[in-house]
């Protein structure tokens, strides 16, 4: 991270980073993520397959927030894919859809 | 430190010395010698490296022989062990350890521990079973078995975590290892993770040599000793000086520095100070070391002071020809160099590419409200 310049700080010219991104996870009898495809990552073989299996499940934790305005209600899952990869998947709990983010 | 038969008499490291001498009143107090410590060591790592070009020193009493293709030059672990004790001995008759990689904790007199293993931590863990001047072996076939023997106290875990792996009855690496990592990396998270593999004996760190710096001291006698700190402060800032003027800092910056001191009655007093942003700069460096001398000052007054410089970082060469401050020509040189980049790009491209990362709602449970990226103008 580097020092803001002297610029004033104007709120249309900000960017949002680490923006979630749609994935399908495969989920198993239990309701936990088994596996994740995720069409934007390179394919893992050459029948061009997209899905990683999941290797470790971290902390699982819910937020609630904002229910005020357009309410947030997500189920966050810390896990480490196949080959390493550490990321957070969360759960839309009013869509259903799952989104995957940077820790 | 605490000798056994003080510890008998519940003598313990952190409470007072009132305390102590009421538990123990026989008791003897030493005053530390960082300096000769020091000494010691470097004594230590220097017989080491006769025998094996790749040292890591990991903490003052221990440090790690790398001995991959030894075998070829010396034999076997036990031939290699000699060879090591040998040069140690020669060396000034104290002591060592390694490992196949090879780990060593020594100590001044009772002479060294030797584990030999592969990895640094299994050759650790063998060295803290050895008994003073003995060595032990772990091969790779009985390494697991090794391992799962041991308590899970040798672990690189804070206390808490050691305190739960009791509460859950976990009492060596082999109730850990008798986990499935998923479930143990659940609970602990990476850290977990980490040490489940490392007492699987799955993780085999290697030995990372270092590049030996050739260190640039200036020392300064006094007629009579001072205690006075504002005389030290400034003799520090002196000797600084004078050490930045060395022909071999041409083109390095100070990244370590550490000051010495020599006190009446033969006591020591020792800094060192790890420059987060290694400098050139006279009064970044002797700063710290001022800082430190008034929060903690010799014990006694000083007789001789010197300053040392051991590790650099590189200066950059072109910037040095115009600035006699490498840390300032270079920051100066990158925010010149940045502007030039900002201007190409939005002439080029008619709109700019380069960004600043600032924080938003840096606590926010959403991830996406942390951060965010805004338009760089120097």
């Amino acid at each position: 991270m580097v020092a803001p310049s002297r610029t004033p700080l104007r709120v249309d010219r900000l960017r949002a980073l680490n923006l979630p991104r749609r994935v399908e996870v495969e989920l198993d009898q239990h309701g936990r993520p088994g596996a994740i495809r995720d069409d934007d990552e390179p394919a893992q073989t050459s029948a061009g397959e997209h899905r990683r299996a999941i290797e470790t499940i971290g902390e699982v934790w819910r937020v609630d927030d904002e229910w005020w305005r357009q309410s947030i209600s997500r189920r966050y899952v810390d896990v480490v894919l196949e080959g390493g990869r550490h990321v957070v998947l969360f759960e839309d709990l009013t869509t259903g859809q799952w989104w995957l983010q940077k820790p | 430190m605490v000798s056994p038969i003080a510890r008998r008499m519940a003598v313990r490291p952190g409470i007072t010395v009132s305390q102590a001498i009421g538990l123990c009143p026989p008791l003897v107090l030493l005053e530390p010698d960082p300096v000769w410590y020091d000494e010691l060591f470097a004594h230590l790592l220097l017989a080491l490296s006769q025998v094996s070009p790749v040292i890591e020193p990991a903490e003052l009493g221990r440090a790690y022989v790398g001995v991959d293709g030894l075998e070829g030059l010396y034999g076997g672990p036990e031939r290699v062990i000699a060879e090591i004790i040998q040069a140690v001995s020669r060396k000034g008759g104290m002591a060592v350890a390694e490992d196949g990689v090879a780990s060593s904790h020594f100590t001044a007199l009772p002479p060294y521990r030797l584990g030999w293993g592969r990895g640094k931590f299994t050759a650790w863990v063998a060295a803290t079973r050895a008994r003073p001047g003995e060595f032990v072996i772990v091969t790779d076939q009985g390494r697991r078995e090794f391992l799962a023997s041991q308590p899970v106290a040798v672990l690189p875990l804070d206390p808490d975590t050691h305190r739960k792996l009791l509460q859950l009855s976990l009492r060596t690496l082999g109730d850990l290892t008798a986990l499935p990592e998923a479930a143990v990396t659940s609970q602990f998270g990476r850290q977990g993770r980490l040490v489940w593999r490392l007492a699987a004996g799955l993780t085999t760190d290697p030995v990372i040599g270092r590049e030996v710096p050739q260190p640039i001291s200036a020392e300064l006698d006094f007629p009579t000793p001072i205690a006075d700190r504002v005389i030290l402060s400034q003799a520090i800032g002196k000797l600084v000086e004078r050490a930045l003027k060395s022909p071999r800092r041409v083109g390095w910056r100070v990244h370590t520095v550490r000051a010495r001191a020599a006190l009446e009655q033969g006591a020591s007093w020792l800094c060192e100070i790890t420059l987060k942003d290694p400098s050139a700069d006279q009064h970044r460096i002797a700063a710290p070391l001022q800082t430190r001398l008034e929060q903690v000052p010799p014990t006694g007054a000083v007789e001789r002071l010197a300053v040392e410089f051991t590790a650099f970082a590189p200066g950059t060469t072109e910037l040095q020809l115009f600035a006699r401050d490498a840390e300032s020509a270079a920051r100066a040189g990158r925010r010149t160099a940045l502007r030039a980049a900002v201007r190409e790009i939005k002439t080029r491209l008619k709109r700019p590419l380069l960004h600043h990362v600032i924080e938003v709602h840096p606590w926010s449970r959403l991830p996406e409200r942390r951060y965010a990226l805004i338009d760089y103008e120097p």
